[in-house]
């Protein structure tokens, strides 16, 4: 109880003095407490897991806005997902006298720490989204990161709903020996192309040969087989069918369910389905699931979108990493489009952008339906010279330095070209574009409503 | 279209690769491919053994403090071979960490020091307490002007030309007025962002010289550099305006960029 209480004290003391409190009450609490997450526990009748590399924190919060709709809900919000910030989060729904307001926890919990809080918790289903490879893991990193996920997994009675589609994923669910379900693309949405393969060279975890691919979605998700033994992708229990704004949930003898995506690109879609596969299997029906995708606010500058004069998608990029899952999400996007890539280099933005150089824009100059591109920024020259390397003709490169204008012009060509722009910019553009295209967007719908005033 | 082929090394990628040396790489191999010339890039990770007479240049990218420690000590079983290839005129462009591992040694800020391989009489010291030097540079070289941005604790000291005597920022020690090195055909330097895609006339020189050595016809012809100048006008116009714009003048990348075309 102690700790309890200082972690309340702590909590009110750093609100007071509007700090943020989404992790350090929770360390202090634990500092004095340190079985603090075991006494919660004994008091929770369930708790939902959701681990992976990519997509957690969205997939936790669709699930969590999902499960509201039924009942109170205990959940970590802002990606705080150490073992303080799921202290934090039991703290911040506990009263004074120590009794907490829910009985049920939907959890995003780091694939590291897992293992650490897996037996104190009545876990009864784990959400694993995906276990990417990144640089890594060529020093067993990767390894390292699977077999936590393995310990955490067994140290509970949990079910588990896994990415079909991610072979490292189906590699868990085969060696967890426990009820699984699976969910994964509808296989006639996977493109095919040997380019892929080529970049994602995957091994079978059963034998070490390398996988083949029939089709593919981003990074390792794809129709995987090995062709040495009989490890394949699963057919999945909950089908997602990916139309851009919409996601049909497939499910066997159950009606289709038309999902509204409430933010677009195929990682999201992989969020959208991973959450309600997690709650179908929670015994959700399709109305709390409708409910909860409308709740959800993505933050600005996750495949943002805009009805402007031509449609604009904005996403902030940061790193090579996020910056990759961003490239492969546009390019994932059906049809033709143009794209506007605002660069800049004040402090908020990291001064150095050699990062440029470690993205994989290659993937932009081999995607023949962008139209062209239009750089910006105050490294917007940087930029250009970027993708001319990656392989793209200069005479679709377009500079124009201020971002305002930039997309002012995107938006004036595509609307003639009859295709979307899809933005990306760093940290120090971000505000000023969401706020210049949500002008934008309510121009047009003035423009739009006297267009119809002075038909009728 | 042509019979001359480069054989590029680039050595441990897999643990110097801080600074985006992929685009090294990439600007050596598409300015190469630009003029029919073929490139064969050969990875080289820990797990191989450099063979240095295979290769026409070598590139040594940038680590952190315990990837370069760990670089060092495979470096050290290569010494002499190095020593010998590097007297023989194999051209090697060294940025970063890669520069640093040409000297005796890099001491790091707990005084430890990490053997280099000792081809050039030179060390670096990370000196205790001191500032890390970061920011944009620009130096002025027999290339023209040669600018990116420089972030290192080590400060450098050798007995050799430099690369460049510096314009803005900091150079080899952030006191002597010099960034880098260039001896024999081994080129050493703390500018990355990286180094040569903004810097066409120095990949140019770098490749002129891998390519004589490889015993192949030096010649290069110009390409339309359009891009490459106008990044570096508005880089030093917006970040580095003390630099005198009349060196720019000077610079022959513009030049091209007016004269030539593209070849398709």
């Amino acid at each position: 109880m102690l700790g309890i209480w200082i972690g309340k004290l702590v909590t009110w003391l750093l609100r007071m003095r509007g700090m943020d409190a989404t992790s350090f009450p929770g360390k202090i609490a634990l500092k004095v407490s340190p079985r603090l997450i075991a006494w919660f526990g004994k008091r929770l009748e369930r708790v939902i897991v959701v681990t992976g590399t990519n997509g957690k924190t969205t997939t936790t919060s669709l699930l969590a806005a999902m499960m509201q709709h039924e009942e109170p809900v205990i959940t970590n919000h802002k990606g705080a997902n150490l073992v303080q910030g799921i202290a934090t989060a039991f703290l911040q729904h506990t009263s004074w006298t120590g009794r907490l307001r829910a009985k049920t926890a939907v959890l995003e919990v780091d694939e590291a720490t897992f293992p650490r809080i897996a037996d104190s918790l009545p876990i009864v289903l784990i959400i694993v989204t995906n276990v990417f490879r990144d640089q890594l893991d060529r020093y067993g990193e990767l390894d390292v990161t699977v077999e936590k996920l393995f310990t955490a997994i067994r140290k509970t009675d949990a079910c588990l709903v896994l990415n079909a589609d991610d072979p490292i994923c189906r590699n868990l669910g085969l060696r967890a020996s426990r009820k699984t379900f699976y969910y994964g693309m509808s296989r006639d949405t996977a493109r095919t192309g040997l380019r892929r393969q080529m970049r994602d060279g995957q091994f079978c975890m059963n034998c070490g040969h390398e996988l083949t691919y029939d089709g593919f979605w981003y990074g390792q998700l794809g129709l995987y087989r090995c062709p040495a033994c009989d490890f394949s992708r699963p057919h999945p229990e909950f089908i997602g069918v990916y139309r851009g704004k919409s996601l049909t949930l497939r499910e066997q003898e159950v009606p289709d369910i038309e999902l509204t995506m409430p933010v677009q690109g195929l990682y999201n879609a992989y969020n959208v389905l991973a959450a309600a596969s997690g709650a179908r299997v929670a015994g959700l029906w399709a109305g709390p699931i409708h409910e909860g995708l409308a709740d959800y606010n993505p933050p600005d500058g996750r495949m943002q979108t805009f009805d402007t004069a031509a449609p604009v998608t904005l996403n902030l990029v940061k790193n090579p990493t996020g910056c990759d899952s961003v490239i492969q999400a546009i390019t994932s996007e059906p049809g033709q489009k143009l794209v506007v890539i605002g660069i800049n280099d004040l402090a908020a933005d990291g001064r150095d952008v050699s990062w440029l150089w470690d993205a994989d824009f290659e993937l932009f100059a081999e995607d023949e339906e962008i139209v062209s591109f239009i750089t910006s920024g105050f490294r917007a020259e940087d930029m250009a010279l970027r993708l001319k390397y990656a392989g793209v003709d200069t005479s679709r490169i377009r500079i124009i330095e201020d971002m305002d204008e930039a997309v002012a012009a995107a938006i004036e060509s595509a609307k003639h070209q009859h295709v979307p722009v899809f933005a990306i910019c760093t940290y120090t553009l971000l505000h000023k574009t969401v706020h210049n295209l949500t002008a934008k967007a309510r121009e047009n719908e003035r423009a739009n409503a006297e267009y119809r005033a002075s038909v009728s | 279209m042509s019979e001359r082929t480069l054989n590029i090394a680039h050595l441990y990628p897999d643990l110097l690769n801080l600074y985006a040396d992929r685009g090294n790489i990439l600007t050596l191999v598409q300015r190469l491919r630009w003029r029919g010339i073929e490139a064969v890039v050969h990875e080289v990770t820990h797990h191989d053994q450099p063979r240095l007479a295979a290769y026409d240049l070598v590139l040594l990218g940038g680590g952190s403090d315990r990837e370069q420690e760990i670089v060092g000590a495979y470096l050290a079983k290569h010494k002499d071979e190095f020593a010998r290839a590097i007297a023989n005129g194999l051209p090697v462009l060294a940025i970063c960490g890669g520069y640093q591992l040409l000297g005796a040694y890099y001491q790091l800020p707990d005084g430890r020091k990490i053997p280099g391989l000792d081809v050039l009489d030179m060390y670096t010291s990370a000196g205790t307490g001191l500032p890390r030097l970061i920011g944009n540079v620009a130096i002025e070289t027999e290339y023209g002007i040669v600018l990116g941005f420089e972030n290192h604790g080590g400060r450098t000291v050798h007995h050799h030309e430099p690369l460049g005597k510096v314009l803005h920022g900091h150079g080899n020690d952030g006191e002597s007025g010099f960034e880098g090195v260039h001896h024999m055909n081994v080129w050493g330097t703390y500018i990355h962002g990286p180094l040569l895609p903004k810097n066409p006339q120095f990949a140019d020189a770098v490749l002129a010289t891998a390519l004589a050595y490889a015993g192949h016809s030096p010649e290069l012809e110009p390409l339309a550099d359009d891009t490459e100048a106008l990044a570096r006008r508005a880089f030093l116009s917006r970040r580095m305006p003390d630099v005198n714009l009349s060196h720019l003048t000077n610079d022959s990348t513009t030049e091209h960029a007016k004269t030539t075309q593209q070849p398709s």
